[in-house]
């Protein structure tokens, strides 16, 4: 059933100027990063992986805290869940020390995205019961019954002391490192560095597109309505426990997706030690931190976020290494990741403060287009 | 209209990525004109060496102690002629102590370097270790896990932290704080190092039929005394612990406070000597700290030397970080004197130089280091030595240079 379009916000003629303008500055972004493996250097494009990385993870969870309401502070949890699905999935057969099923890696990919999803439907009756804080503080549970399931559950994780290498990503036998057949494009071999970038570039494309398209179907509508108001979205036939829980697990295999790519990453899937590490809260909040940034409920928005929170001390650490900045030592001296954290401290400020939509509203109004209130917050 | 921007745009880019700037690196090695091999990080008057460390995390102070070390070394090696004709040069990068940083900085050093002098942090360790295979670089980490040892290219300066408690549990024992069939407790953070020195513990009960009550925490506890109050309960006659120094503190002040006051065991990261000025520093004399390097402040000519050339260069206090980043550098010197003798400084060179390396000398800053069999820990010496405020380094040593019997037998994890 397609609803009558409601009143206020009138659909976009198809072939509106502003619209060919927007399509072509998005084709030309793509060009460009497909472009850019041929220009930067391996450090570089390790830097630009890991805001991919936190891009499809801010997709996620923007579209669970901004389009539904529900307040997510697990995102870390998921991310160790379909890290280590895919580390398991793929992992050697026979190997006496840690659990392997020896798939496919494309396949464990896949895997790991719906156990990602079926462990983020397995929490939605607690998220359909809660709302707001309590929602956050709930599901903050998740993140340390990861880090107990990280260090208990060596046969699958491989332990806190030595954690366990993935199996290397291949699709169709074509393998994603330095082995396997030598292409070169125009003159620059690309080996694992630039095949990861295009991987994580296709990856990070598809996760845009399909977030865009939930945003602005049936589904996004019926999250939006629920946060809105759920009362008013029962009335209307909005299952709301069913949007709840459709959220959730959306956003999780968005979070498992991010994990996947974060173990293929590091080459290594080692649990944390404690509750700050790579799977833990601080990078539930930094994943928080980059959808407020970015504005809430906004897929764009959430790119930039991802750009800022997981870019900045990568790419202030490089220039310093290069330029020799912060070259002080010991206590009280700035480094590039104190650097970034004041840095997206004060973003996150700026924003609660001056401009609630985030990054995406001020977008708009600065390329003017908001000749009508926008569909999507 | 806007058809023709955009196809104008694409145009441009594919006109500009046609003439990409991005060398191909090509793995050059040639001789030079003494027929010595050379490859990445060889130029004709310079080796340069990797330093990856904390100079701005949780590790700071021992990165910096580390650091300055390695350049104190290198200041002498160079003074002394280098190797091959060639002098040594350190890069040196800052992770602070966060894997995604060092994952990301890597690439940008390692093209630059022969091998790494220095790789702080075992998160950072664990993640660069399919990097290190891949590339053949040999790198000593700052890290004393004899897990580690499953890469031949990792190079332990030093006593894993395994054989650490060993030695350290048969030093109790032959002091008579220890005897066979007792209790002993176990407070160790789950991970790398905390795990790895519980092997040791548990090898040592076994053998001594010692009942052993572990207790796993995480690094960031920082009051322990509900823990020592549970051992106390089971009435250990000892504490082990692999923790680190602000849980060393709280441990033995705990020890005190609540009168169980039995000999409490650390390896070499549980002590700083920022605990002499902590509340716990008149509980600190139950400690007994076993290390492979020695403390600042020894009493060996070698240890002196690097002490006063220390003061003569810094001015930040100085910690067991200095002597041991130095002793590093003198087996990093063996070894490239040894590929130079092979005429071959390319990275398989010092792989093979290093695995030809049997009795690097550190002037017994380290025990004597034995490389030739991978995945057997280089040495398994320590010294053993209790804090003492009025000793420079913060501890003064009560036993040189022991190996224990059941340290020989022990057989580490990836030891063939």
């Amino acid at each position: 059933m397609d609803a009558p379009p409601k009143a206020g916000t009138p659909r976009r003629p198809r072939r509106s100027p502003a619209r060919l303008v927007r399509t072509a500055a998005w084709l030309a972004l793509l060009v460009v990063l497909l472009a850019l493996p041929l220009y930067l250097d391996a450090a570089w494009l390790k830097a630009g992986q890991y805001m991919m990385i936190g891009a499809v993870g801010a997709i996620g969870l923007t579209l669970v805290v901004g389009q539904a309401g529900q307040l997510s502070l697990a995102h870390a949890f998921f991310l160790l869940a379909g890290g280590t699905a895919y580390t398991v999935l793929s992992g050697p057969t026979g190997d006496d020390r840690v659990v392997g099923f020896g798939l496919d890696p494309g396949l464990s990919l896949l895997g790991a995205v719906a156990v990602a999803a079926l462990l983020g439907l397995a929490f939605a009756p607690v998220a359909g019961r809660l709302r707001g804080i309590y929602l956050g503080v709930a599901s903050l549970a998740l993140v340390f019954l990861g880090l107990y399931f990280g260090q208990s559950a060596e046969e699958l994780t491989g332990g806190t002391s030595t954690g366990r290498a993935p199996a290397p990503f291949s699709l169709f036998g074509f393998p994603f490192t330095d082995e396997g057949p030598a292409i070169s494009l125009l003159g620059v071999p690309i080996r694992q560095a630039e095949r990861m970038w295009y991987l994580f570039l296709l990856l990070t494309v598809l996760a845009f597109v399909i977030a865009r398209g939930a945003v602005r179907g049936r589904v996004g509508r019926s999250w939006r309505a629920v946060r809105d108001n759920e009362a008013a979205a029962a009335v209307m036939g909005v299952s709301v426990l069913r949007a709840k829980a459709g959220a959730f697990a959306v956003s999780s295999a968005y979070g498992g997706l991010a994990g996947a790519m974060t173990v293929l990453w590091f080459d290594i899937l080692k649990p944390d030690e404690s509750e700050y590490g790579t799977y833990g809260i601080n990078v539930s909040i930094a994943y928080l931190a980059m959808v407020i940034i970015g504005g809430l409920g906004s897929v764009p928005g959430a790119l930039v976020g991802a750009l800022i929170v997981n870019g900045l001390p990568q790419v202030l650490a490089l220039y310093s290494a290069d330029l020799g900045w912060f070259a002080g030592t010991g206590d009280g001296t700035l480094t590039p990741i104190l650097v970034s954290s004041f840095v997206y401290g004060a973003a996150i400020i700026l924003v609660v403060l001056f401009e609630p939509g985030g990054l995406a509203t001020l977008g708009r109004r600065l390329t003017r287009l908001r000749r009508q209130p926008p569909e999507e917050p | 209209m806007k058809r023709t921007h955009l196809a104008a745009a694409l145009v441009a880019v594919l006109a500009l990525s046609a003439c990409s700037t991005k060398a191909t690196d090509s793995g050059s090695s040639g001789s030079d004109s003494s027929g010595v091999k050379t490859g990445k990080g060889v130029t004709a008057t310079e080796v340069t060496l990797g330093v990856m460390t904390d100079k701005s995390g949780v590790f700071k102070n021992l990165g910096l102690g580390v650091t300055q070390g390695n350049e104190l070394w290198a200041k002498d090696f160079n003074a002394a002629g280098g190797v091959c004709g060639r002098q040594v040069k350190l890069e040196e990068v800052d992770h602070g102590y966060k894997a995604d940083t060092a994952k990301t900085l890597y690439p940008q050093i390692e093209p630059k370097v022969l091998g790494f002098v220095q790789l702080l942090g075992s998160p950072v360790v664990a993640a660069l270790k399919q990097n290190l295979a891949s590339d053949k670089t040999v790198a000593s980490p700052a890290s004393w896990s004899s897990e580690l040892l499953d890469n031949p290219y990792v190079m332990i300066v030093g006593t894993t932290y395994d054989l650490e408690i060993i030695d350290g549990l048969s030093y109790l024992q032959e002091q008579g704080q220890l005897k066979d069939g007792d209790p002993i407790g176990h407070i160790y953070i789950d991970g790398e190092y905390g795990k790895n020195g519980l092997r040791g513990s548990q090898f040592y009960a076994k053998k001594h039929n010692l009942t052993l009550k572990e207790v796993k925490i995480t690094s960031t506890d920082s009051d322990l005394t509900n823990v020592v109050t549970g051992l106390k309960g089971a009435g250990v006659k000892a504490i082990v612990l692999t923790t680190t120094p602000t849980q060393t503190g709280s441990t033995v002040g705990a020890n005190k406070a609540l009168g169980l006051n039995v000999p409490v065991l650390g390896n070499n990261p549980t002590f700083d000597p920022a605990l002499l000025k902590s509340p716990a520093a008149g509980a600190l004399d139950k400690l007994t700290v076993v290390a492979s390097s020695v403390p600042f402040s020894a009493d060996i000519p070698k240890a002196k030397d690097v002490a006063a050339k220390f003061k003569a260069a810094y001015k930040e206090t100085p910690n067991g970080g200095v002597p041991y980043g130095y002793a590093v550098g003198e087996v990093w010197g063996a070894v490239l004197k040894k590929a130079c003798d092979n005429k071959d400084l390319t990275r398989d060179g010092i792989a093979a130089a290093l695995k030809q390396t049997t009795s690097a000398s550190t002037d017994n800053l380290v025990a004597a280091l034995d490389f030739s069999k991978p995945g057997t820990p280089a040495t398994r010496q320590v010294y053993a030595a209790t804090p003492d405020a009025s000793a420079e380094g913060g501890v003064k040593y009560v036993k040189p240079l022991f190996e224990a019997p059941e340290a020989k037998e022990y057989v580490a994890p990836h030891q063939k």
